[in-house]
């Protein structure tokens, strides 16, 4: 197909002219598959699983490689300086050990109070445990690869979250593996307010593993340095009280944030339900678009 | 000199390898495996490196595979990185088809004008990535696309040197 004359040989030139119509089909065919990977992404669910399937044994098997070589070597760290650590360790745990209590009383309370007023309690359980074990690390998108899929009850839409704070939700899933939309993805909106005096806002990812937060009503910067943003519940897609991130830079009319749960150190992500299941249906659909 | 020059340097034994016709697509796909790789990364500033093998073996050769094998590679390229599926089929295809018509123009070319191609190639990859995620408000600033577009384009020599060694290993050179 290269030479711009194939010479005289008339089966030549019609070999030449045969693969140039093949990659004409070959551009039309990908831009059909793309418009319909945008417009209907759900058409591509059984194939996209089934790559991740293909490719989630080596991904998990070269992630225990590097997760033992980065244990050992945190692990001699922490041998060197392990008086001084123990130390340390023993005083926060005081710490802990007092705020626990305080803690535990006004959950008593709280419990009694929700009592009174007939609120529904919702059932915080978890669908499934698995790793992060890659993520979409030449793509201009936030994705990350879990070691869960529908074998372990994990579905498209269902929030995903590490003890220390939310991590994204699920919206591809294969036999063995999902890909989760990260909370630092562009397409990624979380309803969610601030712990400090609970002024909603909203959360968005901005591409680069932070998070933009905006107040909902505009007016004053309700936001400082430090402050710690949570889920709201509003939208019924993730569960209330969860940590997204703490504001680390304040701009004009909002802040930016870094999430609590970096997806390159948690060691377990916890899949839960999603939070209303009535939201689940509308979900899929938009999880669809988001991609 | 010229005695040296005529003597050949072909070997009994020395001749192309079996499945020669085969290793540049296999390495396209090893390559678009290596987004398998577990790396946990906050910014997507690696090189699409499926389309760095790519277009190194097509600027290296002119017929490194039968042309239609573009969609077909770009759709396991697609299926492997999480892109919209048909993103690479209609981008890899095109990039034959634009090198194509670009060998019938050019007369000669050297190093620094294949690089320049590799890295108009690249923009145009990054870029179409940039629109696609900005079709679904994905995207992030266009800014915040020039680290992985220039680490891209200054590792793509180093690409073309590892694709260069192994068409000679696969011509038994």
């Amino acid at each position: 197909m290269a030479t711009a004359r194939p010479g005289w040989s008339r089966r030549a030139q019609y070999g030449l002219f045969f693969s140039f119509i093949a990659v004409i089909a070959g551009i039309i065919v990908g831009l059909i598959l793309l418009t319909l990977s945008l417009v209907a992404p759900e058409q591509f669910q059984r194939v996209r699983g089934a790559a991740l399937d293909v490719t989630s044994p080596i991904t998990s098997g070269l992630h225990e490689v590097t997760a033992t070589v980065e244990g050992l070597f945190t692990g001699a760290g922490d041998y060197w300086n392990a008086a001084n650590q123990n130390a340390e360790l023993k005083r926060e745990r005081q710490a802990m050990l007092r705020r626990m209590v305080e803690a535990r009383a006004i959950f008593q309370e709280n419990r009694q109070l929700k009592a009174v007023l007939n609120l529904r309690e919702h059932e915080r359980s978890t669908i499934a445990i698995g790793r992060v074990v890659g993520s979409s690390f030449n793509s201009p998108r936030r994705f990350a690869i879990l070691s869960a899929g529908t074998s372990d009850g994990v579905r498209i839409g269902m929030p995903v979250r590490s003890p220390d704070g939310l991590i994204g939700r699920i919206i591809d899933v294969g036999a063995i593996a999902s890909r989760v939309l990260l909370v630092s993805d562009r397409a990624n909106i979380v309803p969610a307010r601030l712990l400090r005096n609970g002024i909603p806002v909203i959360a968005q990812g901005r591409g680069d593993g932070t998070i933009d937060v905006r107040p909902l009503e505009v007016g004053r910067n309700p936001f400082k340095r430090g402050d710690i943003i949570i889920t709201s519940g509003t939208g019924g897609l993730y569960p209330p009280l969860v940590p997204i991130g703490r504001v680390v830079k304040l701009d004009d009319d909002g802040a930016v944030a870094l999430p609590l749960a970096d997806p390159a150190n948690i060691s377990f992500a916890i899949v839960e339900p999603a939070f209303e299941p009535a939201a689940v249906a509308a979900e899929t659909s938009v999880a669809a678009e988001a991609r | 000199m010229v005695r040296a020059a005529l003597t050949p340097t072909r070997r009994i034994g020395q001749a192309p390898w079996r499945y020669a016709a085969y290793v540049p697509a296999v390495t396209v796909v090893l390559a678009a495996l290596l987004s398998a790789l577990p790396i946990i990364s906050a910014s997507g500033w690696y090189p699409d490196f499926g389309y760095l093998v790519f277009i190194g073996w097509r600027l290296l050769r002119a017929d490194p595979w039968p042309a239609w094998w573009a969609a077909p590679l770009g759709f396991v390229n697609d299926l492997f990185t999480g892109y919209p599926l048909g993103f690479s089929v209609a981008l890899w295809s095109a990039t034959m088809l634009a090198l194509d018509l670009i060998d019938r123009r050019t007369m000669w070319r050297d190093y620094r004008t294949e690089w320049v191609l590799a890295a108009v190639l690249i923009a145009i990859d990054e870029w179409m990535q940039w629109r696609i995620a900005k079709l679904v408000d994905g995207a992030p600033p266009l800014a915040q696309m020039a680290p992985p577009l220039v680490i891209s384009i200054c590792v793509f020599p180093l690409f073309a040197w590892i694709i260069s060694r192994i068409d000679a290993w696969r011509l038994g050179r």
